[in-house]
């Protein structure tokens, strides 16, 4: 597998999860191998983080084990707008 | 020698300087964990079938009790095994296996056993008990053992690594967290046991490590502990209330 960018990887998440909004941040320099996400779907509605997390962790499955380290934060559209649009 | 149980820190220093050539075992457990209770005896067993041999020295110390050494050492989980000669440290173990320590043991004990019995050609190599490891574990018999580490302490991290010595930097900042709340927690290193690390990540529906228990329910990993942490600075405590 090809490494992957932050702009592939952002598209297969917003396809996977419906997201509203995702953000892909590339924590090892460059190299593809370690991403930083936040990603507001309202597919996390009603689910707690573990939950989220488990969401997430399937439907990216292939690409986090292609990958060395993965960090996600996952929000509701709901959530996202209480909190200012920011982390 | 028998077990000496420390009693005091005075009294530890006073051992541990009396004979710098001896061989010194240290044993630090808690009242609370649960693999401490059958490590405590496998230490008794293992002291006792050594008594005629005075250059070992067996000291068990409540890591509670006696934190100021627990923190000389570094020890932040128990049980934990560390190995001393002249004021040097030989060996560090952590966790509940009995052949690792004995393995240990008789890699750094002036008189290997074979020796009580007749003059060793050369010296003899630390044996290694593997034999006996190497059986097939059936889905579930892991299962089960699963279910026991994860119950092993009300809160048992799953890490790359140990808490001294993290092997990824994941793991490293679970460890810190849980030290900067001051949490006592088991840990067991999934390095050392691919079928651990590979069953566990069935078994917790997750797929990386570090992976943290609390009263044998799966919490997450460390982005939902931070998460969590953020949301509520007591977080464990509530977390361990809730299973109690």
């Amino acid at each position: 597998m090809s490494a992957l960018t932050v702009d592939t990887f952002k598209q297969i998440i917003q396809e996977r999860l419906q997201a509203e909004l995702v953000t892909v941040e590339d924590m090892s320099g460059g190299c593809g191998q370690a991403f930083a996400v936040i990603i507001v779907s309202p597919l996390f509605q009603g689910k707690n983080k573990l939950m989220r997390h488990r969401l997430v962790n399937n439907a990216l499955k292939e690409e986090i084990a292609g990958i060395h380290a993965f960090t996600q934060k996952g929000f509701t559209p709901d959530e996202w707008a209480a909190q200012g649009g920011k982390v | 020698m028998p077990v000496i149980e420390i009693k005091s820190q005075e009294q530890f220093t006073e051992l541990t300087q009396d004979d710098s050539s001896k061989l010194i075992a240290l044993y630090f457990y808690t009242e609370w964990a649960p693999p401490c209770k059958t490590m405590t005896s496998v230490f008794q067993t293992i002291a006792e079938s050594k008594k005629d041999d005075p250059s070992i020295l067996f000291l068990s110390i409540n890591a509670d009790d006696l934190s100021e050494i627990s923190e000389i050492f570094e020890v932040n989980a128990v049980p934990y095994f560390i190995l001393i000669r002249n004021a040097t440290i030989l060996k560090e173990l952590s966790g509940a296996d009995p052949k690792e320590f004995v393995s240990a043991l008789n890699q750094f004990s002036n008189t290997p056993e074979q020796q009580a019995q007749a003059p060793a050609p050369a010296p003899a190599p630390a044996i290694q008990k593997k034999e006996v490891e190497e059986v097939e574990e059936s889905e579930d018999e892991l299962n089960q053992r699963l279910k026991k580490l994860t119950t092993a302490a009300p809160i048992m991290l799953f890490m790359k690594g140990s808490p001294s010595s993290p092997q990824c930097g994941f793991s490293r900042q679970l460890v810190a967290i849980l030290r900067e709340h001051q949490i006592r927690f088991g840990f067991f290193d999934i390095l050392k046991d691919d079928s651990v690390r590979q069953g566990l990540k069935k078994f917790s529906d997750w797929p990386t490590f570090p992976q943290l228990y609390i009263n044998g329910e799966f919490q997450g990993g460390l982005d939902i502990i931070k998460e969590s942490i953020e949301e509520d600075e007591k977080f464990f405590e509530h977390a361990l209330e809730a299973g109690a």
